[in-house]
């Protein structure tokens, strides 16, 4: 086109502010031709045209349609485009039958069949097609529009009956495919039709259209954008696609997933320029799949330049710590935190407090961490203080465990009280909050204080959350409180589906062997282990998960656990049958042996 | 699908006696109400059931639109008769309703119970109010079993639509050819391990709402709302935006009396609900009143995640933020368009 365009400007020196047509090395000014059809005298305009340039009847007429759509005259346009039989067109254009080569290979099928002239003749047919329906999508008829579109490309298909070829298309030809390619999908999508819109995206994707890695990306974008939040699941595409055993996708977040992938590899093969929403879109789709380590993955290959490195290693702290590769996050934020880069990050110090909460040895680091946010937590991120006290306080609570003496020890616990008091005053409903309280008050062994925070988490949640319950009636036993321990243990089996009553058996055995009543203990742990045994068998990532991982209890403690009750009723055949059990599942442990030595003992010594 | 709902143990009769276990008090009048609604009766067609919904709502509110009762297309004017819907959300708001005696409840639970595709539309369409009211007062000690049985009702249909199954997601490796790439790359022994993402666990059929599978069983109803998105008025949506705002922060626009405080949000919970919050923002047909309400909605989910240092509610609600900041940002070119800026038009 470019070649054709010098050629036309080197030709005439008309005044470019003035609209003309060009045609034949000729070229008219249109202001003869727009009065006539500005009269709605569309036939006398045409014979001007045609007269004027020396063109035939289809081609004036669609050089009008185009005249008057770059008007802004779609329904003029559309009067015109009506003149013209397309259908017929498009069949004149068509590669008779013993002109069809038996060639399978799509790429290196040529063009050969369409002569060269009639490829001239099918752009501009097809151009007028797709005017017709930017017409009529103008005009907010949507699905003729679309009709139109789709006709456009069933036409292509036909005379290039194996895709498009990479050369010897004509620029205009190709042009108006690529867009007719873009815009079917968007047409069935403002139409409603959002089956049509998916079998036109795929087919967009899947067919050889020839199209540009620009307009590719802007379609696969479009398609995952789609996928993703229109809410319209329909069928995953065919297997009959698939080439070679090649990866399918099986629903709609699956292939969106896919299409922005192969979006963020194209950016890194430089094929495509760096468009940011793509790696938001993939944050949304893979964050809320819980799949943020494949996330961390994709955020490592970006290439340095591209993302703010602070920014990056933010969110791939984030990426990690959410897959709870807390090492890993950490070992990021204390890059970002350095003192060149961001130090005094809000939220960065959060997250490095909350990930050294959770462990003994880095828990005085998480202190520090903790303190950095509290004095930070300043202007638009005051809000976040309680979030820093809260972090402090658990992070204190965490040091008091490895202290080196009780005075420390003490000190340490009434400062994280002091904190996660601090943290309530200033988030009064957030409920990890109170059961924080509620765990650091009973470590304090203040167990009023603990039974008050422990009935304040289960109110607060509902009874929703199975640790609740457990906290309560821990508390209440370390009261020595064991009737009101099982009733708070028996409500809540009320509340949960025996599959995740593991934890609550356990419980209501050690509760009953506290208060020395060891048959009734029996009861417990025998179905304890028939649901530890039937989980065993039965767990597979498609089950529903326990609330919290360490809820699931281990075949081996529950073995050990009975071995121990049955030494304690002098059954001491039962339990030595228990602890090889155990011993099956773990050969050597200080605890099985425990249990011999227990046994040995009560046998010989009475 | 009719024959599905009865195949599940959350029939009508099973949530019935549950409701009856449940809370004693309530129990005959919902017993009633699902008695009439056993299988054996059958109804000739999808109008005359609309037109009985229609005309059991009669009794419930004080007025109904006579171009409803005389509708051609019953269900699908039910649908959009924003006057109705507002009345009937008016009435899930009040301060007593959710109770098993509570008439709008039970016609919920009716209408759903008539196995139409467009009815069940009709009762989804006010899930986000059951919900946002239900999971506000669960720890007010107040009765709840009308919520609970339309509630388990959806979650039974779910169920069985689903064969119990559970959804999942293959991330796709690139290091694999797939439909729309290709790799040079040999491929390597078998397949590469793919990682499996469980978007929702399998199902088990409940017939009471225990607390720990409380907010399991509302994600599933949001699941089921979810995959029924296009056909749902956009208010509902709107609604819904504005419950996640006090679920999460307390705060909110709420035309009722319900509690407004917020609620305790397991990921379970608040999965389903970004999803439905992603439509809301980037669906296809902008609404700029839901777009807003959507930005609002996601801004107090991002702040509670931040309070709550949740990182993947963070990762979540941190991106639909950032879309908005980038869409604000470009301007939007339309690569459909003909170049028709040139006087000069070539043949």
């Amino acid at each position: 086109m470019s070649g054709n365009e010098s050629a036309e400007l080197g030709k005439a020196d008309v005044d470019p502010s003035v609209r003309q047509v060009c045609a034949n090395g000729i070229c008219m000014e249109t202001n003869v031709v727009e009065a006539k059809l500005d009269e709605g005298n569309i036939q006398e305009a045409e014979s001007a045209l045609r007269e004027g340039l020396s063109l035939n009847f289809e081609e004036a007429r669609a050089l009008l349609g185009r005249l008057e759509y770059q008007r802004g005259n779609v329904e003029g346009a559309l009067r015109v485009f009506d003149g013209i039989d397309l259908q017929a067109a498009i069949q004149r254009m068509q590669p008779s039958v013993t002109e069809k080569q038996p060639s399978k290979k799509g790429r290196t099928r040529s063009i050969e069949s369409v002569p060269g002239v009639s490829q001239h003749a099918a752009g501009l047919v097809l151009e007028a097609i797709y005017l017709k329906a930017k017409s009529l999508q103008k005009l907010g008829r949507l699905n003729e529009a679309a009709r139109e579109c789709l006709s456009v490309l069933d036409a292509v298909e036909k005379i290039f009956d194996s895709g498009i070829p990479d050369v010897l298309v004509e620029n205009k030809l190709q042009e108006t495919v690529t867009h007719a390619v873009e815009l079917l999908p968007e047409l069935w999508k403002q139409a409603g039709c959002y089956s049509e819109a998916m079998s036109a995206y795929r087919r967009a994707l899947l067919s050889q259209w020839n199209l540009d890695n620009d307009c590719c990306a802007r379609i696969q974008k479009a398609f995952a954008v789609f996928l993703l939040y229109s809410g319209v699941e329909v069928c995953p595409p065919s297997l009959a696609v698939q080439i070679d055993g090649s990866y399918v996708p099986r629903n709609n977040l699956e292939e969106a997933i896919l299409l922005l992938m192969i979006l963020m590899r194209k950016v890194y093969l430089g094929k495509i320029k760096w468009d940011p929403s793509v790696l938001e879109h993939l944050t949304f789709a893979l964050s809320v799949c819980s799949q943020t380590s494949v996330l961390g993955k994709q955020l490592e290959e970006v290439m340095p330049g591209v993302l703010n490195r602070i920014d990056r290693w933010r969110s791939l702290a984030l990426c990690y710590s959410a897959a709870g590769q807390n090492k890993t996050a950490l070992s990021l934020l204390q890059k970002s935190l350095h003192k060149d880069e961001e130090p005094n990050d809000v939220l960065s110090l959060l997250l490095a407090a909350k990930i050294c909460s959770e462990d003994v040895f880095l828990a005085a680091e998480g202190v520090k961490y903790a303190q950095r946010a509290i004095t930070n937590a300043q202007d638009s991120n005051e809000h976040l203080k309680g979030v820093g006290l809260r972090m402090l306080g658990l992070c204190l609570g965490k040091q008091a465990k490895v202290a080196t003496s009780d005075f420390e020890r003490s000190r340490l616990q009434s400062e994280a009280l002091k904190s996660l008091d601090g943290a309530m005053a200033l988030e009064h409903e957030n409920t990890d909050l109170m059961f924080d309280l509620g765990v650091q008050y009973a470590e304090h062994r203040n167990l009023d204080a603990a039974l008050q925070y422990a009935r304040k988490y289960v109110d607060a949640t509902g009874g929703s959350a199975l640790i609740g319950w457990r906290l309560l009636a821990l508390v209440l036993s370390a009261q020595q409180r064991y009737s009101e321990a099982e009733v708070v243990i028996d409500a809540a089996f009320d509340e949960t589906v025996k599959w995740d009553q593991g934890p609550l058996l356990r419980m209501k055995a050690k509760l009953k062997i506290s208060q020395s009543q060891y048959i009734e203990a029996v009861e417990p742990y025998r179905h304890l282990l028939s649901l530890v045994q039937a989980q065993r068998k039965s767990y597979g990532p498609f089950r529903n998960a326990p609330q919290v991982e360490d809820d699931k209890v281990n075949e081996y403690e529950v073995w050990h656990g009975l071995a121990d009750l049955y030494s304690s009723l002098s059954h001491f055949k039962d339990a030595e049958t228990c602890l090889d059990k155990a011993r099956a599942l773990i050969e050597h442990s200080a605890d099985t042996l425990h249990i011999e030595g227990k046994i040995m003992n009560l046998i010989y010594n009475g | 699908m009719s024959g599905d709902i009865a195949t599940t143990s959350t029939t009508p009769s099973a949530v019935a006696t549950a409701i009856t276990g449940d809370e004693e008090t309530h129990s005959t009048s919902i017993t009633t109400t699902t008695s009439t609604n056993k299988p054996h009766i059958t109804w000739s067609d999808s109008y005359t059931k609309a037109q009985k919904a229609i005309q059991s709502l009669t009794s419930i509110l004080p007025s109904i639109p006579p171009s409803l009762s005389s509708s051609e297309t019953p269900a699908s004017c039910l649908l959009r008769d924003a006057e109705t819907a507002a009345q009937i959300s008016n009435l899930l708001r009040q301060p007593d309703s959710g109770a098993g005696d509570d008439n709008i409840c039970r016609w919920l639970y009716d209408t759903f119970q008539y196995s139409e595709p467009e009815l069940h539309i009709v009762v989804l369409r006010f899930l986000p109010v059951i919900a946002g009211v239900y999971l506000s007062r669960v720890n007010l000690h107040k009765p709840l079993a009308g919520f609970e049985a339309v509630l388990l009702a959806l979650y039974g249909y779910e169920t069985s639509v689903r064969n119990s199954q559970s959804v999942t997601v293959n991330i796709p490796d690139l290091s694999h050819s797939s439909i729309y790439h290709e790799t040079n790359k040999a491929p390597k022994n078998s397949a590469t391990e793919l990682n499996l993402a469980v978007i929702s666990p399998s199902l088990e059929p409940y017939g009471i709402v225990r607390s720990t599978k409380r907010a399991r069983i509302v994600a599933v109803a949001l699941e089921l709302y979810y995959s029924k998105l296009p056909q749902i008025p956009v208010e509902s949506k709107i609604e819904f935006c504005e419950f996640c705002k006090i679920w999460s922060s307390g705060h909110g626009e709420s035309s009722g009396n319900e509690a407004k405080k917020s609620i305790y949000m397991p990921w379970e919970l608040l999965q389903p609900v970004l999803r439905i919050l992603g439509h809301c923002l980037m669906g296809y047909k902008r609404d700029e009143k839901l777009y807003q309400s959507a930005i609002g909605a996601i801004g107090c989910l991002y702040e509670r995640a931040l309070h709550d240092l949740n990182t993947k509610a963070m990762l979540a609600t941190g991106s639909l933020l950032q879309l908005v900041k980038l869409g604000a940002e470009s301007d939007e070119v339309d690569y459909t368009e003909i170049n028709i800026e040139s006087n000069t038009i070539n043949l």
